[in-house]
């Protein structure tokens, strides 16, 4: 440092010497000594910025000059308070908004699975059956393991009141395929996983906590399940849980259930696969083929024309969520454009007005170079405080989204801030900061020092310039608003259609509670049946009360399918029949659901076991099935029996009900009495029960109902109808919401950023206004001339916006209910809208322009 | 913003500078004014130095290593920086010489070409 002073003091005599000799040299050549010493100091040039030039020969100038650009930008922010707080909080709105959706797009789609190696690991689409997972795991060279789990709600009786607990049905293969670690213990070896093995059960860290009291020597504990005991021999850890289910305890299914365990045709199972390293996962789709071929031969009844798709597990996990959350970052990426775009708009002001400032700098020998780097040092501290500011609003925006989050982001809970998506905040801030802070500057920066200088600020070229470029800034702004409040219209537009879409069924003051009969006690079905009537009897007792049972609650996200057989039409191969869903019910199930009857009779107590064997089916059955004649009086049986066929009757005819969502078609469907079954296994039931208010007393009052009865049956999944509903539309509103939240968002920005524009036009021609006033000109004259600014940018912004619009609302096709992407009913009232915020924004500063006093403008500097 | 007058008069390529300070060093020690002269002079008036940027170059010639300085009294017995070429420099202007020239020639002949 002492060495560059020195050598800069060196430099000063150096240059006077110099000047001193070309002057001598010029008055030798005859000039007066004024004109040499001016003509020398001409043909030497700029002198501060010779010595600037040296200067950063010797040093690392660039940290200097940054340091003392940071020091002078800091400086500058505080002396104008106003614009510092409205820069950083349009850029924090932004980036905020950015940071939160990147959260979770990092936590659902961008962080890997919590499994080792998830990479290998696929999941095959349809369900399977034990046999099935266990000849394919032997058969297909591609998998290193495989294997499946079926979770099934059990009593747990530890405490005084059974609890349900959640029990996961698996193979050894399962939890190898995952490759876990227990984190006390062990886990099954295949040894123990056959039939008649030991009863062992691997449980949840959940369940070690709350049920085993975070005993350290839980391991050789025995629980009881479903009314058996179990011994703990593992504990998995906090970290694990099956891909896309909830689980709270392990044991095999050999041991759990070995009747679903030695069925080939009941397929069940979620199954999961490792592929071996260097296996593709089209690879072992050709090996999956060849299986369904040979099992098709051999298994023709069970097996035939089964197709299993694999598919890899993360796409399996995120694929439905992906391109809703892919639109949701789009959204918010033309939100930050919004915000970048006041932004821009907001430092040409201060560029313009800053503008005699860099001109005398430029004039005093600052390289330019330089000038717009401490411009740029000024925009990009600016976006980076928005850009903290904005990690503050995401943190709080985040924990929003995770309230809202609907049931299928909830299973990767991984969503937080790490350092990707601090990553991605710096980065996008100081971007920001240089692409938004460039333009500007290089447009102030290009001024001519000498024109500059003669200007008194008004009425010049560049300041023309600029305000084109804000004119072309605001007029961008209005159409990506446009772009974001259309997409927003027709996810609402949608929503709504869903709402009010009729589910088939009346879901108010309808309460629904799920119950599954212990295989100890009701193998049999005369046991079921006489629990399920007795308990029905009770129920419909409790004053204001009607019960009835179902087997799948619709909505409650279970669905059984059967393939069955019409009399008296050609006969099909096995295996190719038509599948129909099928429900067992009983008591006036139709009537406490009100699901109407369209033809024939309701079931009666009367159709019970040892009666003629009878069955309702749905409208879209008779649609598909019997398009030209009556089905009442037509006999069906399930495809695939045994023995003497079993024909059913069909009695009636009741309305379609949107079992698995309001938004899916709905399937055929078959109701039968639970009486009349023969299907042992459907141990279980909802009960769905209307009362006149269904308030928490009256789910006490059941569960004492039930438990009068059998104190062992534990109570779980219980839900108002109306809780089904709206769990169902969850993913829809969350979408609607953020979507309406981002174009409010957007329409603000916009709004803030066309009012600015105008106020700040309208001030820059109070002087011509005043002329104009004094010349006669009438108030409407001069709310014309503001107005005609708007509404040019109004026209020319709606304009592009639908433009865009069309060419970008096809990607969110498959997030609309019956709405089309380019819906002109939503197009023509968000542009109806967009020209109303528009010219209110502009009546204010047109306003304020009307009552120019002509004296004051004139004076006006 | 300072050279409109003079259009027939080139202005100095980046690097070309330092070269043209390097070689009229190699006749002998020099002040800053005199390498100025003498490089208007040698070149006809041709070359037009804005005589400023003379010491940026010359500040980075001695950081390179490739001339040296000391203070000294000129002919009218006034104090002044003296340039010296280093060994090192008559190295560099040396080879960037013949570099300058092979250019030079290469330019010509894609400019003019032969016949």
């Amino acid at each position: 440092m002492r060495r560059l002073k020195r050598m800069m003091e060196d430099l000063d005599r150096d240059i006077r010497d110099h000047i001193e000799r070309e002057t001598e040299d010029n008055i030798a050549r005859g000039m007066t000594p004024e004109e040499a010493r001016y003509a020398a100091f001409r043909k030497f040039g700029n002198v501060t910025r010779m010595k600037e030039e040296t200067r950063e020969v010797w040093s690392l100038v660039w940290l200097e000059q940054l340091l003392q650009d940071i020091r002078l930008g800091f400086r500058m922010l505080r002396k104008s308070p106003g614009f510092t707080a409205v820069a950083i909080l349009t850029l924090a709105l932004g980036i905020g908004a950015n940071t939160a959706i990147f959260s979770v797009i990092n936590g659902v789609l961008l962080s890997p699975l919590p499994y080792k190696n998830p990479k290998q690991l696929v999941a095959m689409k349809e369900n399977d059956s034990l046999p099935n997972v266990m000849d394919i795991q032997r058969q297909v060279r591609a998998f290193s393991q495989g294997g499946g789990i079926n979770v099934e709600p059990m009593d747990y009786t530890g405490g005084s009141e059974p609890v349900q607990v959640r029990v996961g049905l698996i193979n050894a293969g399962f939890l190898e395929t995952l490759s876990v670690q227990p984190m006390l213990g062990r886990i099954i070896s295949p040894g123990e996983d056959v039939q008649g093995g030991p009863r062992l059960a691997m449980v949840s860290n959940y369940f070690w906590q709350n049920y085993l009291g975070s005993d350290p020597h839980a391991v050789g504990n025995t629980i009881h399940l479903g009314g058996k005991s179990y011994t703990v021999i593992g504990v998995m850890p906090a970290s694990f849980a099956p891909p896309a289910e909830h689980a709270d305890v392990f044991v095999s299914l050999w041991v759990g259930s070995p009747g679903a365990a030695a069925d080939r045709g009941v397929h069940f199972m979620h199954t999961y696969w490792r592929l071996k390293a260097g296996v593709t996962l089209a690879q072992a789709q050709t090996d999956m083929a060849a299986i369904d071929r040979r099992l098709a031969e051999q298994y023709p009844a069970e097996e035939k024309e089964r197709k299993r798709q694999l598919v890899s597990l993360h796409e399996w996990l995120v694929g439905d969520v992906r391109s809703a959350l892919l639109v949701l970052f789009g959204a918010v990426g033309l939100v930050l454009l919004i915000a970048c775009a006041n932004f821009a708009s907001l430092l040409m002001v201060r560029a313009f007005t800053g503008r005699q400032e860099l001109v005398i700098r430029a004039a005093l020998g600052a390289g330019r170079g330089r000038l717009i780097r401490k411009a740029l040092t000024e925009s990009v501290l600016l976006s980076v405080l928005g850009g903290a500011a904005g990690l503050l609003f995401a943190q709080w925006g985040t924990s929003m989204l995770l309230a809202l989050k609907p049931e299928k982001l909830a299973r990767l809970s991984g969503i937080h801030m790490d350092t990707r998506v601090l990553l991605f905040v710096l980065v996008v801030s100081v971007l920001t900061g240089i692409v938004f802070g460039m333009g500007p500057v290089w447009i102030a920066a290009r001024a001519d020092v000498a024109e500059a200088l003669k200007e008194s600020g008004r009425s010049t070229t560049a300041s023309t310039m600029g305000h084109s470029i804000r004119g072309i800034l605001v007029t961008s702004e209005l159409a990506v608003a446009l772009v974001l409040l259309v997409g927003a219209g027709l996810l609402i537009k949608g929503f709504s259609r869903l709402r009010s879409m009729n589910p088939g069924f009346n879901s108010a003051n309808v309460m629904t509670m799920y119950l599954q009969l212990p295989t100890t006690r009701y193998g049999e079905i005369p046991k079921q049946t006489q629990f399920r009537r007795e308990l029905l009897t009770r129920l419909n007792f409790l004053p204001g009360v009607q019960a009835a049972m179902v087997t799948d609650i619709p909505l409650g996200g279970n669905y059984v399918g059967h393939r069955f057989v019409i009399d008296g039409r050609p006969p099909v191969a096995v295996g190719g029949e038509p599948e129909v869903q099928t429900l067992s019910v009983m008591g006036n199930y139709f009537h406490v659901m009100q699901i109407p009857l369209r033809a024939g009779r309701e079931f009666t107590p009367l159709d019970r076991e040892g009666q003629p064997l009878v069955a309702i089916v749905n409208e879209e059955m008779v649609r598909e099935f019997f398009p030209h004649e009556d089905p009442i009086g037509v006999r069906i049986r399930w495809a695939g029996d045994t023995g003497l066929p079993r024909w059913m009757t069909v009695i009636g005819v009741v309305g379609d009900v949107k079992h698995s969502g309001l938004n899916q078609p709905t399937d055929p469907a078959v109701y039968t009495p639970f009486s009349q079954s023969d299907e042992a296994w459907r141990r279980f039931m909802t009960l769905a029960i209307r009362a006149r208010d269904a308030s928490p007393g009256l789910v006490e009052e059941v569960k004492r109902q039930i438990w009068s009865l059998d104190g062992q049956i534990p109570v779980g999944d219980v839900h108002a109808m109306d809780e089904l509903i709206a769990v169902s539309l969850a993913q829809q509103r969350f979408n609607m919401l953020l979507l309406g939240l981002f174009a409010a968002l957007a329409l603000i920005l916009a709004a803030v950023g066309i009012y600015g524009a105008m106020a700040y036009a309208a001030n820059q021609r109070t002087h011509e206004i005043g002329i104009r006033t004094a010349l006669g000109a009438q108030r409407r004259d001069v709310l014309r001339l503001v107005m005609r600014d708007g509404a040019r940018i109004a026209l020319f912004g709606i304009a592009s916006g639908i433009a865009g619009a069309l060419a970008l609302t096809h990607l969110m096709a498959s997030l609309l209910f019956e709405v089309k992407p380019t819906d002109p009913a939503t197009f023509a009232g968000v542009a109806i809208l967009l020209a109303f915020v528009v010219l209110a924004a502009c009546y204010i500063p047109a306003r304020r322009a009307m009552r120019v006093d002509p004296m004051v403008a004139l004076r006006y500097e | 913003m300072s050279t409109k007058e003079q259009a027939d008069r080139i202005e100095l390529l980046q690097g070309t500078l330092d070269l043209l300070i390097l070689r009229t060093l190699l006749l002998g020690p020099a002040h800053g004014h005199a390498i100025a002269k003498a490089i208007e002079f040698n070149s006809d008036d041709v070359l037009q130095v804005e005589q400023g940027s003379l010491y940026p170059a010359l500040h980075r010639l001695i950081k390179r290593g490739w001339i040296s300085f000391e203070d000294g009294t000129s002919e009218n017995n006034r104090r002044a920086k003296f340039y010296r070429l280093t060994p090192k420099g008559r190295r560099q202007l040396a080879a960037e010489t013949s570099k300058w020239g092979k250019l030079a020639a290469a330019i010509a002949r894609i400019l003019r070409p032969a016949g």
